[in-house]
């Protein structure tokens, strides 16, 4: 047996987890968390929201259930917004994680409790999941490195639905060395979720990055201190002996739209399941008529967030909308996948900032409007709406805070990604942040 | 996005909203609608396919199995006398 650290103790200071063990100590290989929205049979499974505060899965998400099975000891469920609706993790029934950097700011979103746990605790591995750029958001405000890979890549069985052609579960770690190990445990075919079955294999060989574009479009509106740690990456790079080259991608900005459009339209039917029955909160009066009963249940457990998305998702379905929004949105996700694949005939990823902004104060976000913090996500919409394998590594530090650089690969070039990681690592040291427990 | 239309998707999706909630949401909604506007330069391709990268029907062959005991799934669940407790339907 391994003795654990004292999980509640960390938890009381940075809120990463919705629930956590009451051991001292395990008896595996490694130690991991889920994000709240993955379900395991021994913890409850809450996504972030208060409707479904009580439901007790009977099961393991398939990529949960793989961890455990390469020696895994599954420490806790990690905290997000309300499924998934968020950028910093500030949309929560359950407590707002905070920056182990400055607990005055966020952990970023919507896995902000995985990259809080996986900044905080040592050799810790953190599942994620991202549906529009929710693992390396994170993963870039908490200074750690976060993968989300190519959908279908792993299996969603058991991940509770934001967005179906869009959600996508990965690995965060401090470690460039996890990301390749863990990533490689949860992937792989699995015919409870057929959109992962048509998935080539993933190569036992890391690849290797010999060029990367720049987009002109992904360092407009980057503030000061993130474009100069960017820039020094791109340097630190091309020592590394890649070729840098900054190239148009014009279709980009309507990734953002486009993503909004078809992210809120999966929601809004995904979350047409909650309705009082079945899962979590079920204390309506169930003498109401059953319009009224799933009306008055759902106006009172969803968030504000959870709301306006499920508004938005069900405008842009509506008769008289749905060509301009939703079948719009498709077509334009067609034309973004194409310009990626254009620049993958002469580079193998493209690199951007992660974020255009460090991690901000609760005070900025709360001043923040709905439109803003979704245009905050401009940088990693395009590969989360494309599919494409994306991951953050931490490039630096801005105002004491971390920066993220975010590579971006064709589908299943997973391989290059790693590979790229483990050879950053090399040369670049993290900075940890001082823990207090 | 007009007041009239945010009460309409409101009623779609099982959502009362309090007269202050329907102020809010009309704004943000209008300013990021507004903003989705830019769609309308693009054409975009003529295909609309539902997912990033293709995928499988993976269909098992239909013999009855239980993935999951059904005392397990009903033991979250309000029941009587093993069927699920719903509203009335009228």
């Amino acid at each position: 047996m391994t003795s654990l650290p004292d999980l509640k103790r960390i938890n009381d200071r940075y809120r990463m987890f919705t629930a956590v063990t009451d051991s001292t100590e395990y008896d595996g290989e490694f130690v991991f968390s889920a994000k709240d929205n993955l379900t395991t049979y021994d913890f409850p499974a809450t996504a972030g929201s208060k409707i479904l505060e009580g439901y007790r899965p009977p099961f393991d998400a398939t990529p949960v259930k793989k961890m455990r099975e390469a020696g895994g000891f599954l420490a806790g469920k990690t905290n997000m917004d309300e499924f998934g609706f968020g950028t910093f993790s500030a949309n929560s029934a359950f407590g707002i994680p905070l920056n182990p950097y400055d607990l005055n700011r966020s952990c970023g979103g919507s896995s902000g409790g995985a990259a809080c746990a996986a900044a905080v605790l040592e050799d810790h591995v953190a599942l994620g999941v991202s549906t529009g750029g929710s693992i390396v958001c994170p993963a870039s405000f908490c200074g750690v490195y976060g993968i989300a890979p190519t959908y279908g890549r792993v299996s969603r069985y058991g991940l509770i639905d934001y967005g179906n052609s869009l959600d996508k579960v990965g690995v965060l770690s401090t470690k460039a060395s996890d990301l390749s190990r863990y990533l490689r445990v949860i992937a792989g075919k699995d015919p409870k979720d057929p959109t992962s079955c048509a998935q080539p294999e993933m190569p036992e060989a890391l690849g290797k990055i010999r060029s990367v574009a720049v987009p002109k479009e992904a360092v407009q509106g980057v503030s000061k201190g993130v474009m100069e740690c960017f820039n020094k990456s791109l340097e630190a790079l091309k020592g590394m002996g890649v070729d840098v080259e900054t190239v148009d991608m014009p279709v980009l900005k309507y990734a953002m739209p486009a993503y909004y459009v078809l992210a809120t339209s999966e929601a809004s039917t995904n979350l047409a399941r909650y309705c009082g029955m079945r899962y979590g909160q079920q204390d309506g009066d169930l003498t109401l008529r059953f319009d009224d009963y799933f009306t008055s249940f759902r106006s009172q457990y969803f968030g504000d967030e959870a709301k306006r998305r499920i508004l938005l998702g069900t405008f842009t379905r509506m008769v008289g909308y749905a060509d301009r929004y939703y079948s719009k949105a498709l077509r334009v996700r067609a034309s973004v996948i194409s310009e990626y694949k254009k620049v993958y005939e002469t580079h193998d990823a493209v690199a951007t900032p992660t974020m255009p902004f460090i991690s901000p104060r609760f005070d900025e976000i709360a001043d923040m409007s709905a439109l803003d913090v979704y245009k905050a996500d401009f940088l990693t919409i395009p590969p989360n709406l494309t599919g494409m394998p994306h991951m953050s590594m931490p490039c630096g530090y801005s105002e004491g805070m971390p920066v993220g650089l975010m590579l971006t690969a064709d589908h299943w070039r997973e391989d290059l990604l790693l590979g790229a990681a483990i050879e950053w690592e090399k040369g670049f040291r993290i900075v940890k942040p001082e823990v207090i427990a | 996005m007009d007041r009239e239309i945010v009460e309409r998707a409101a009623r779609i999706a099982h959502l009362d909203l309090t007269a202050e909630e329907l102020d809010r949401y009309e704004k943000d909604l209008s300013e990021i609608l507004d903003h989705f506007q830019m769609l309308d330069e693009i054409p975009g391709e003529d295909t609309e396919g539902f997912t990033p990268v293709p995928v499988e029907d993976v269909l098992r062959d239909d013999v009855p199995n239980t993935d999951i005991p059904p005392e397990d799934l009903l033991r979250g669940m309000k029941t009587y006398d093993g069927y699920v407790r719903g509203p009335r339907l009228s």
